[in-house]
């Protein structure tokens, strides 16, 4: 799991922080028991607030996806199928939520829009066959 | 103790056209509180002032629950002060200026000092004049935190320093931030290094603070509006949020505004102002969108 912030993005950095290890959550990326980076090592890393990576570690244990073991670090929760399907859900609704606002700002119809998301995924499964 | 620093009224006459003015910073203990502003609005003045390098003509600064200006040895042996320019004698070799320095700070640790020079790669027997701008900016942090104190206050301290030496510089304040809980003040007129570090931020302008609140909050309270247009829009008197700029596009108009909520929508379009769009901005927006609201001429950054 690689974790990257973008200062800049409306999207404050603790909730980039948060996202993108559900996102390897759902992903299959990290499994439960993986450590996570401690606070001073990942907030070295990126060069972010120290306080502001705590924030980051404290919502993802109050939501679960971590947990913490006195003087060993924080880790990756136990989660079961249904849960990880639903955390995959949930990131790709919004995955999708903002490219069908973005297309409809551009003034296309739900027909095209539906086309060319139809023409690209057919495109995505072809490329994923050929490797 | 919630404030690591706190300074109140603060005050000081530097020149007849300059002044910096009833100056109250409150900074949270463990924040790192970016101190932003225009050149010359008087940052480095109220750092000075601070550090009681600088007579204050009125007001109270308290540093870690002291009052400095009756303890100001007490005061300052707590702080770690990394000035705008190194103000170590160049003939000095670094090995001299680290035994110079120690001398002042009882707390002075002699291992985590080395620990440090190894750390940054500091050549011992060079002298001062012969380092590195990178160089000097690590020796000037090292001094700093040598004596572990509980606030750090950074003048411009990356201003100058190549990418590589930022970061490294950066990367050695974090982790030493991360270690032992303590808050840092730093002023900087390079927005953008602070938005990755900063959770707190002040701006100075003309010698008084106009914002102080949470990064976060800052943020959220500054956007530009799209607005349509059809017909002339209404002035910007009794609305619920402060209008900062107006700018004419083809059918619409982009308001900068602060104190925005998106509830307020619908009070505009009661006047019948259509919201368009609202648009996120990045620190450094919310900043120069601030400034210009004050109507400043545009700063270099």
């Amino acid at each position: 799991m690689l974790l990257s912030v973008e200062p800049s993005s409306p999207i404050p950095i603790y909730a980039q922080i948060v996202s993108q290890v559900r996102a390897a959550v759902a992903s299959g990326d990290v499994r439960a028991g993986d450590a996570l980076p401690s606070v001073r090592q990942l907030a070295t890393e990126l060069r972010v607030n120290p306080n502001t990576v705590a924030q980051a570690y404290r919502e993802l244990e109050r939501e679960g996806i971590t947990y913490v073991q006195r003087g060993q670090g924080t880790f990756i929760a136990e989660m079961d199928a249904g849960r990880k399907t639903a955390e995959r859900e949930a990131a790709g609704e919004a995955l999708i939520a903002r490219m069908v606002d973005e297309a409809f700002r551009l003034g296309l119809t739900a027909a095209e829009v539906l086309e060319m998301v139809e023409r690209r995924v057919a495109l995505g499964a072809l490329a994923d066959g050929a490797k | 103790m919630p404030h690591a620093l706190l300074t109140r009224g603060l005050a000081r006459r530097m020149a007849p056209d300059f002044a910096v003015r009833d100056l109250s910073l409150t900074v949270p203990t463990g924040a790192v509180y970016g101190l932003l502003g225009p050149n010359g609005a008087g940052k480095t003045t109220t750092l000075r002032l601070i550090l009681d390098l600088l007579r204050p003509d009125a007001g109270e600064v308290e540093i870690l629950g002291v009052n400095a200006r009756r303890y100001p040895a007490e005061a300052r042996r707590r702080i770690g002060y990394v000035p705008e320019r190194l103000g170590i004698p160049g003939w000095m070799t670094v090995a001299r200026a680290l035994r110079h320095h120690a001398v002042f700070f009882p707390s002075w640790s002699r291992p985590y000092a080395e620990e440090l020079l190894l750390r940054m790669e500091l050549p011992a027997d060079r002298r001062v004049r012969h380092l590195s701008k990178g160089q000097a900016g690590k020796l000037a942090l090292l001094l700093a935190l040598a004596h572990r104190p509980s606030l750090l206050i950074l003048d411009e301290p990356t201003d100058g320093l190549d990418p590589v030496a930022r970061r490294d510089f950066t990367e050695l304040l974090l982790e030493y931030v991360a270690d032992t809980g303590a808050t840092a003040l730093i002023s900087s007129h390079l927005v953008h290094e602070l938005e990755r570090v900063a959770d707190w931020i002040g701006v100075i302008d003309r010698g008084s603070l106009v914002v102080e609140t949470p990064l976060e909050a800052f943020r959220r309270s500054i956007k530009r509006l799209r607005v349509g247009t059809g017909t002339p829009l209404p002035g910007a008197d009794g609305l619920p949020f402060d209008v900062l700029a107006r700018v004419q596009r083809p059918r619409e108009e982009l308001w900068s505004v602060r104190g925005w909520e998106p509830a307020m929508g619908a009070v505009l379009a009661e006047r019948g102002v259509e919201v368009r769009g609202v648009v996120d901005l990045d620190l450094e927006d919310c900043y120069v969108e601030l400034l210009r609201g004050r109507g400043d001429p545009e700063e270099g950054r």
